[in-house]
């Protein structure tokens, strides 16, 4: 039978196609927590300074908050970066000890390779002292992003 | 700025001619690479003129738009006019090895292709947006200055 060989790959395909998307679906938004303090080896990406990330040119320094720092990676290539931006800043501005800084890493390759950024956005909140509490991965979802705020003090 | 519908209409009707492309290519050879010569000469136009000017995108605009409610936030273009070039590399990559004879060249990029417009389409993955990332790792920084000065 001619047929059965193609239709097999088409369905293959849409099988595969879907397969991943929704596993792409699931995953975005999804936080990695970070604790502090624990057994495992501690990277040299754990902790921030906010001056670094402004380093190439950043018209004024990052101010750093009092409690917590949201910390946003965006590119020029990123379709879901401004709606992870509306939901970072509108949490900023609800809490008055929450920062919110969003880095253009388009020209950034440093910055890309330092924090081994594979999508965009990548958010990463740190606790005061600049510590890297939790780590989101593609466009977060508002909720999340306030549970892992209740954590850091 | 552009409705991010279009972009993803766009990628809907060339995930179905992918498709097309595949089924044919196990039967009709030359009508298959053909037709991927076609898309991947869309995807060059897409990728240069601009994705408002993509001819899917046009359509979407004057058949489909005015039917949709009005978008809840507009898009850069720059992500899906990137997207288009990403498809002419992997399709066009496509035509030309099956000029050199090499076989199955037609279904494997037509395959490649749709499943990253299909991803796009349908669950608004944007293949472009990562690859870009991995790409620019290899780009010095602003930040830095250049090696050896």
């Amino acid at each position: 039978m001619d047929w059965i060989i193609p239709a097999a790959v088409i369905v293959g395909l849409l099988a595969v196609s879907t397969a991943l998307g929704l596993i792409w679906r699931a995953r975005q938004g999804a936080p990695a927590v970070v604790t502090p303090g624990s057994s495992a080896p501690r990277r040299e990406n754990d902790t921030v300074d906010l001056d670094e990330l402004g380093a190439g040119g950043a018209p004024h320094a990052p101010h750093q908050g009092t409690r917590a720092t949201l910390v946003q990676f965006s590119t020029a290539y990123c379709s879901s970066c401004p709606a992870t931006r509306r939901v970072l800043s509108g949490i900023s501005e609800g809490s008055a000890d929450v920062a919110y800084l969003d880095v253009d890493v388009t020209e950034r390759g440093d910055l890309i390779r330092r924090f081994r950024i594979l999508q965009t956005p990548t958010v990463l909140v740190l606790d005061r002292h600049g510590e890297v509490r939790t780590r989101f991965g593609g466009a977060v979802r508002p909720a999340a992003v306030r549970t892992a705020l209740e954590g850091i003090r | 700025m552009i409705d991010p519908r279009a972009p993803r209409f766009t990628a809907g009707i060339t995930a179905v001619l992918l498709l097309v492309t595949i089924a044919l290519s196990f039967a009709a050879t030359v009508a298959a690479w053909v037709l991927l010569l076609a898309l991947a000469l869309l995807f060059l136009w897409g990728a240069t003129a601009g994705v408002k000017r993509h001819p899917f995108g046009l359509l979407f605009r004057a058949a489909i738009r005015p039917r949709l409610a009005p978008p809840t936030e507009l898009e850069d273009p720059k992500p899906p006019t990137f997207a288009q070039l990403v498809g002419f590399i992997v399709t066009g990559a496509g035509v030309l090895l099956a000029l050199l004879g090499v076989p199955y060249a037609v279904t494997v990029a037509a395959s490649l292709a749709f499943v990253a417009a299909f991803l796009n389409s349908v669950f608004g993955y944007c293949i472009g947006c990562q690859l870009y990332l991995l790409l620019a790792r290899f780009r010095r920084s602003a930040g830095t200055p250049a090696a050896g000065a």
